[in-house]
């Protein structure tokens, strides 16, 4: 009889253990973003195990959280994905009770445009994009786009691979406002943009820092924290937040609506923002913390990191969602690029 | 096409119906085509004539839009020029290909298996580490650079990556194997009495060669043709890496579609129309292969 009963209760709880929701998260991140370590240690202390699955650029992530709805319980969008989302009525607020850490955000990264009253998202990371210059190779100072666009830095320029960054620049060089995408807005740059195209030598958004660090270019609009890695790698690479204007991403962590784990997704976003936990995440991927209290924990060198924590800013803007306009930029990108 | 191609109508009707057998031994195949061909071809059919949404989905509204704009200068530019490259890298891998694959079937048998593995060794690696490979090569502080420096060479460094050579080679190199080995396969088979009845009847090395060998060994060529050209017109990790993304290839504009511009409806017909370009090229192989000569 003790045996039968002690299986039955074994079988009891090995039925719990599959049929009760199980302590998971599902997490939909970027790739190279957010570092094991700190899913592990998240695992360790709260027995949740994370299931992580990456992207590689906002599209995807919009695509397949609309093709495979529910399956996620934390996403990573970017701050012009997030709007688009909100918008739609796809994540779901946030309970402010359960994230005591959320006082770690400076007040500069809270109530941005795509989330003005912070109900939904919460900022991972950020970062700008400018200008990286091999001050070995380049004599004379460049300052913003129109001095990177010169007709003799021919086949010496590495840009992002990324067709609204592209536009964005040249929408900052004619003075106007980049998130109004309208053909006549269009127009107007694409002769700007045409010319652009024949002077860059690699285009490039995974990895830009590579073909700097290889020699075959000299100069780079490329993600600050691919530039702050250069920095660490050389002094030679200095880094310029373009005169006329510059992108500032806001990465941030959201829960998609629907989410079958939200408290599971809350306690690992609480456990992102612990100063010692988003230290990690500074230690690997050399973006801006938003998160003032960690930032207190790096050494002198991090924080004097010109790409990581620019001295003088100056005027930075977040990317607001665009619609449709993404198909007429890759059009114009297109048409361009391939009419060299 | 015998290498690859479907039996000819005479051989179709020396054999019986398939039976139930036959079936069961081609069900997973079958299986595999329905799930991961046929039903995803029809799925790109139906997104070709949908509309897009904002976040990125599809609206089942049909209309014709997205090929007419498949058939724009633009598209059409990036199709001839992923063309271009596809038949030079085809040409160049018969040119290189065709004289090994001949020499090692006519190896001695130990000798022709250790060089049977060498031409597959490169695919025990990933291979995007191998284009990385290309890369730290053809850099302008690379491999290729340093050693004509050290050589003493008199000119400067060569500048090769990010540029259409780099391409090539890279697309050269990552396709050279799949027009070795169906060439191979044919001149395995090449009958020597053949060559020696040709020799006999007073044809010189040229002419057996152009006469007896190339005609006997066509469909190896035929099938690698099919094997370099096909996946080269589609590819857009090289043209990435090693040509920096300058001149987009039809491949980057379909993953673009896809990927950043949030246009998948768009993107399928781009895909549609590159299945029928595929669909057309096999048939006219085909249709060569079989007039007779």
């Amino acid at each position: 009889m003790r045996s039968l009963k002690s299986i039955v209760l074994a079988l009891a709880a090995l039925g719990a253990a599959v049929l009760a929701p199980a302590a998971e998260v599902n997490l939909f991140g970027w790739s190279e973003y957010i570092p094991q370590e700190v899913l592990d240690g998240f695992t360790r202390e709260t027995g949740i195990k994370v299931n992580f699955e990456t992207y590689a650029s906002n599209e995807e992530l919009l695509s397949k959280l609309v093709a495979a709805g529910g399956s996620y319980d934390l996403i990573q969008p970017s701050e012009y994905a997030a709007e688009l989302l909100i918008r739609r009525g796809l994540l779901a607020p946030l309970d402010r009770a359960k994230l005591t850490n959320l006082k770690n955000i400076g007040a500069e990264f809270r109530r941005l445009p795509h989330d003005p009253a912070d109900r939904f998202t919460v900022p991972y990371m950020t970062g700008t994009v400018g200008i990286v210059v091999n001050t070995e190779k380049v004599a004379g100072p460049i300052r913003g786009y129109r001095d990177v666009f010169q007709t003799k830095f021919k086949d010496r320029l590495v840009v992002l691979n990324d067709n609204r960054e592209i536009v964005t620049w040249a929408l900052y060089s004619a003075g106007l406002p980049v998130n109004d995408i309208n053909p006549a807005a269009l127009a107007k740059v694409r002769p700007e943009i045409a010319r652009w195209v024949r002077l860059v030598k690699v285009f490039d958004s995974d990895s830009p820092k590579t073909a700097l660090l290889n020699g075959d270019v000299d100069i780079g609009i490329v993600w600050s924290g691919e530039a702050a890695l250069l920095w660490n790698e050389n002094r030679k690479f200095k880094y310029v937040l373009p005169a006329e204007g510059a992108h500032r991403f806001i990465d941030i962590l959201a829960i998609p609506a629907g989410a079958a784990h939200q408290a599971g997704a809350h306690a690992l976003i609480n456990y992102i923002l612990r100063p010692e936990v988003s230290k990690i995440v500074s230690d690997k991927f050399p973006y801006t913390n938003p998160n003032l209290a960690a930032r207190q924990l790096l050494s002198p060198a991090q924080l004097a990191n010109p790409a990581s924590y620019p001295a003088a800013p100056g005027r930075l803007e977040t990317f607001r969602d665009i619609g449709k306009a993404a198909a007429d930029i890759d059009r114009l990108m297109t048409d361009l690029k391939s009419a060299q | 096409m015998s290498a690859i191609g479907i039996p000819s109508a005479s051989a179709a009707r020396d054999r019986r119906q398939p039976g139930w057998r036959a079936w069961a031994l081609l069900a997973p195949m079958v299986l595999w085509l329905a799930l991961f061909v046929i039903i995803p071809g029809l799925i790109l059919i139906v997104y070709s004539f949908c509309e897009r949404d904002e976040v990125g989905g599809v609206i089942f509204a049909f209309n014709a839009d997205n090929y007419r704009r498949v058939f724009e200068p633009v598209y059409l530019r990036i199709f001839a020029r992923s063309i271009g490259y596809a038949g030079l890298t085809t040409a160049i891998c018969v040119v290189l290909g065709y004289p090994v694959a001949c020499y090692i079937a006519r190896a001695g048998e130990q000798l022709r298996n250790r060089l049977l593995l060498l031409v597959m060794v490169p695919f025990w690696t990933s291979f995007l580490i191998r284009t990385y490979a290309w890369m730290t090569i053809l850099k302008q502080e690379g491999l290729l650079n340093g050693l004509l420096q050290a050589a003493g060479a008199g000119f400067g460094p060569l500048n090769l990556l990010y540029t259409p050579t780099a391409v090539v080679i890279g697309l050269v190199y990552a396709y050279l194997p799949f027009m070795i080995l169906p060439v191979y396969g044919s001149a395995e088979k090449l009958d020597n009495s053949l060559i020696e009845a040709a020799h006999d009847l007073g044809a010189g090395p040229v002419r057996a060669f152009s006469a007896v060998i190339v005609p006997l060994t066509l469909p190896g060529i035929a099938a690698g043709t099919l094997l370099v050209f096909v996946p080269a017109i589609g590819m857009f990790a090289i043209t990435d890496l090693m040509g920096g993304a300058r001149v987009p290839m039809i491949g980057n504009v379909i993953q673009n579609q896809f990927l950043q511009a949030r246009d998948w409806p768009f993107g399928a017909a781009l895909g549609v129309v590159f299945m029928l370009m595929f669909a057309l090229t096999y048939a006219l192989l085909q249709r060569r292969h079989a007039s007779p000569a």
